[in-house]
């Protein structure tokens, strides 16, 4: 339980800092903490209370004792994917920056409906 | 004969990654590879299209078969997309070869081919997770590609787009989190037979989530707010594939969402009047614009929103209407786009001011522009009639009349800015000071392409429809889908 609450609060304090956060870089940073809480949220749907990684480390170990692998497998993934649109987002930012020497998202507003 | 139909995704990525050695030893080569590689993802889809028609082709990865392993589900709808793809993708590169020479282009090449298998990945998957993946594949190289030409605006657009973009992918992994934890696996057959005893909230919840996601690809309002940027101030062919590939693949997911996976009766209402909102906010936005790209970007949001009225109505008839419309809205779109992209070069500015008298100083280029705004208005012996002709009486036929009378003022909007634009070409005098010069031979191929395809296809509508039907019955009737894929394994 513990778990789904920190993954959730976290997700949450990300959207807050994606909506009301008016610098770039921790708009970024909001992202990169929505999709931390989302991998939290994965792996804890996972969890077995008790149970070990699904390695078969050990020859006494049977697939009973271990937490389910799929979400884990598939958090790799998101890691992987979160990282590459942080690297992205970032230099997009550096390349804003040139341009219009600030980080402030109003002062920068010439595309408009 | 086709070859195994994994190369489809794996060829493009591989060549991917290949472009920037072999940028190394060859500059002038690298542009050509995008062309075999999607002409031979072309080719494939084309040969598998009788075997899929059939019967769903199921490719069983690694010898695992489904549910346990990640499979391709290769069904006659996906295959149709394939097809879409592989031809808008075809056609974009080989417009490509003359189009982009400024910039470091290898690398142009490479995130065009990434886009292409992406959204091929995407159409063909049988897996939740694997669509996401791929889903983020294309994205991650939409928003490189927005911001390629390293302008202002440029950069400003892909931050947008990468903001809305990954709050979408946030939104369709939480999607996927809830349907794991409630159903315990992830292939998308297997959901559809196990969601029946999920408790109906969490199912809701789940389907919200995913929704909200995939609805910011297909460019659905209110999710829309990338789209307008992002198809304008990238490159003119990358707001091509945009219409033509990226929306057509978001389309396809939520379909698949909606009838195959979830199939609640509320939400073909939902869709329906989310499709009416697109279209009208899409028409009426457009008007006032007054760069030319930014007036096609909003006019390829409101067709969606009529593809999106079509998949609302959830008839037979009216998804093949929809699958049609979708078709042709990637032939007509991206030809628009190529030839705004050469009258906008031509004429030294993006404002539909300045095409005064294109028509005189570059004849076949507003040629093909006219050509393509009379297709995408529904003129009759072109293809946008058909499509058009068929959701619009299927919607009156199930009596929303106000959804159809709606969709009819949409239809005039879209024609007073069309013709005011390609009147502008014709009966103004010319500009001081136009370029003339010629067009590249490769993007006029690239264009001549699209155009005889629109042109054949109005004449001879039957020739998609007869292909377009069973892919229509397989989104209606879920259980041809479920039961190929999880017989396969035995």
């Amino acid at each position: 339980m513990i778990y789904y609450v920190a993954a959730i609060s976290l997700i949450l304090i990300g959207i807050y800092a994606v909506l009301v956060k008016k610098n770039m870089i921790k708009i970024v940073l909001g992202l990169t903490l929505i999709d931390s809480g989302v991998n939290i949220l994965l792996v804890s749907l996972g969890y077995v209370k008790d149970k070990t990684a699904p390695i078969f480390s050990n020859p006494t170990l049977t697939a009973g004792d271990m937490v389910d692998p799929v979400p884990q497998a598939l958090v790799l993934t998101a890691i992987v994917i979160g990282v590459a649109v942080t690297a992205l987002a970032l230099s997009i930012v550096i390349r804003i920056y040139d341009h219009h020497k600030t980080l402030n998202i109003n002062k920068i507003r010439e595309l408009k409906w | 004969m086709y070859l195994d139909p994994v190369l489809m995704i794996a060829l493009p990525l591989f060549a991917a990654f290949l472009i920037p050695p072999l940028a190394r030893i060859s500059k002038g080569l690298v542009k050509y590879v995008p062309v075999l590689i999607i002409g031979f993802n072309l080719y494939e889809t084309v040969m598998l299209l009788p075997h899929s028609m059939v019967k769903p082709v199921i490719v069983i990865i690694a010898a695992w078969a489904p549910p346990l392993g990640i499979n391709l589900t290769i069904g006659p709808l996906g295959n149709v997309l394939a097809l879409i793809i592989s031809l808008v993708g075809f056609v974009v590169a080989v417009y490509n070869i003359r189009f982009v020479e400024e910039e470091p282009n290898e690398k142009y090449h490479m995130l065009f081919l990434l886009l292409t298998a992406g959204a091929t990945g995407m159409v063909l998957t049988g897996d939740i997770f694997n669509l996401f993946v791929f889903l983020e594949i294309t994205s991650i190289s939409s928003y490189a590609l927005t911001a390629f030409l390293r302008d202002r605006d440029g950069a400003e657009a892909a931050f947008k787009y990468l903001l809305i973009g990954s709050m979408a992918s946030t939104f369709i992994l939480l999607g996927i989190a809830l349907i794991y934890a409630t159903t315990g696996t992830l292939n998308m057959a297997q959901i559809a037979v196990r969601l029946k005893d999920v408790d109906p909230r969490i199912a809701i919840m789940a389907l919200i989530l995913l929704i909200t996601g995939f609805g910011i690809e297909a460019e659905m309002f209110p999710l829309n707010g990338w789209a307008p940027d992002a198809y304008s101030q990238a490159p003119t062919p990358i707001g091509a594939a945009f219409g033509g590939i990226v929306v057509k693949a978001g389309v396809y997911a939520l379909a698949r969402l909606i009838y195959t996976i979830f199939s609640f009766q509320g939400i073909f209402h939902f869709i329906l009047i989310a499709g009416i909102i697109t279209l009208l906010i899409a028409e009426m936005s457009a008007i006032r614009q007054k760069q030319l790209k930014r007036m096609l970007a909003f006019s390829s949001i409101g067709q969606m929103g009529l593809v999106l009225i079509a998949l609302g109505l959830a008839t037979t008839r009216g998804v093949e209407g929809g699958l049609f419309q979708m078709f042709n809205h990637a032939m007509i779109k991206p030809l628009l786009f190529l030839s705004a992209g050469y009258l906008v070069f031509y004429s030294g500015s993006k404002n539909i001011e300045d095409m005064d008298g294109m028509g005189r100083v570059k004849p076949l280029l507003s040629f093909f522009f006219a050509f393509g705004a009379f297709a995408i208005l529904g003129l009759p012996p072109l293809s946008g009639f058909w499509s058009k002709f068929i959701i619009l009486s299927e919607t009156i036929s199930h009596g929303f009349i106000a959804v159809a009378t709606l969709a009819l003022f949409g239809s005039i909007i879209e024609a007073v800015y069309y013709l005011r634009v390609v009147g502008r070409l014709y009966f103004k005098a010319p500009h001081d000071g136009a370029k003339v010069q010629y067009v590249p031979k490769s993007a006029l191929v690239a264009m001549s392409i699209l155009a005889l395809i629109t042109l054949v296809t109005g004449l001879y509508p039957d020739l998609v429809m007869t292909y377009l039907k069973p892919a229509a019955a397989e989104l209606i009737d879920k259980s041809i889908y479920i039961k190929a894929v999880l017989s396969a394994g035995l």
